[in-house]
């Protein structure tokens, strides 16, 4: 199943520059577990010690925080867009 | 209330004769305040059109000093003004502009000595610091005070704002419950043109909730890109174990 992945811009340079990726996930953690894999330098980032997302990073399915659904196990459709959100304090 | 005078009524006469907004919200503006920390490319431009606006009262703080960089982006300054004081040279631009308003500048940074008295000397708050450290310091300071807090934030072409609403919204600290190990604040390219549009959108937020014209980001949070022009909004929620405003 084709769901698009939306990289913020701090973490872009982890994953070749790309802004966004298509993946084939049926699940939010599918989904970031693909991301990884193609691009290992995201892991630190995004993951702390014990494999958990980092407390700061925030992940959207439809304008939804993952957190008020089903976590990482958010199903995803066909088409559905993962926004990776960590906060940004540039002024 | 108090009164605008005929002056104030010509001058504002373009934003009065908004649908919705009015003679009381431009009156609202009049009789309040706001604080603006750090005064670069996001907040120099924030105080400028709150200034614009006819908000009546700001203070505006910032600890450095222009250097020849900041001088594509952070428009109260002077081309020679480099080695000066950015907080006297942002007071001076504004009162330029707006000579009715009413700017008292402090050269520093928010701080936890000195958040307490500023955000208790005004009606709402828009902190536009490179560092977490310090938004969450006032963050915290505007909830212990039920100020609203305006928090807009930028990387490259990636800007991000939300309206923070004691007690009704999430808080900063639900938001950033730690500072991002990999955060750089100057990692980074900023262009003038693109961080000036979250100043402005910044300020827009600020008078929205100083008037109650228009919807804020109460509870929500806009996320847009200059390089391509994406706007979105994302739902965002109150963190049950937040120190701060209690989840
Ligand atoms: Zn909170």
């Amino acid at each position: 199943m084709g769901v698009y992945i939306k990289l913020p811009t701090p973490l872009r340079r982890h994953a070749e520059g790309a802004k966004s990726l298509e993946v084939s996930a049926g699940t939010v953690g599918d989904a970031l577990a693909a991301l990884c894999e193609r691009y290992p330098g995201l892991r630190d980032p995004l993951y702390d010690g014990e494999g958990k997302i980092k407390s700061f990073v925030r992940v959207f399915v439809g304008g939804k925080d993952v957190a008020e659904l089903d976590g990482t196990g958010t199903p995803l459709s066909d088409g559905d867009q993962v926004s990776i959100v960590p906060p940004v304090a540039g002024a | 209330m108090v009164e605008l005078t005929d002056w104030e009524l010509d001058k504002f006469k373009r934003q009065i004769q908004i649908a919705g907004f009015g003679e009381e919200a431009q009156r609202k503006l009049k009789a309040s305040s706001a604080l603006v920390t750090r005064l670069g490319g996001l907040g120099g431009p924030t105080a400028l059109w709150l200034a614009a606006a006819g908000v009546g009262r700001m203070i505006v703080a910032d600890g450095g000093d222009v250097t020849p960089s900041n001088l594509n982006r952070q428009i109260l300054m002077r081309g020679d003004g480099v080695g000066k004081p950015r907080a006297p040279q942002a007071a001076e631009t504004l009162k330029r502009f707006n000579p009715d308003l009413e700017v008292v500048a402090h050269s520093a940074n928010a701080s936890e000595s000195n958040a307490p008295e500023w955000v208790s000397q005004v009606d709402i708050v828009c902190d536009t610091s490179p560092d977490f450290r310090e938004r969450l310091i006032l963050n915290a300071e505007c909830w212990r005070q039920g100020k609203p807090l305006i928090d807009g934030g930028m990387n490259a072409m990636e800007a991000q704002l939300t309206a923070i609403v004691p007690p009704h919204t999430p808080c900063l600290q639900c938001l950033v419950p730690e500072v991002p190990d990999w955060w750089d604040p100057k990692g980074f390219g900023v262009m003038g043109a693109f961080s000036g549009s979250l100043g402005a959108l910044t300020a827009l937020e600020a008078i929205k909730v100083l008037t109650g014209y228009g919807q804020p980001l109460l509870g929500r949070l806009l996320v847009y890109d200059g390089e391509d022009m994406s706007f979105d909004t994302y739902d965002i929620h109150k963190r049950a174990d937040c120190p701060v405003c209690g989840g």
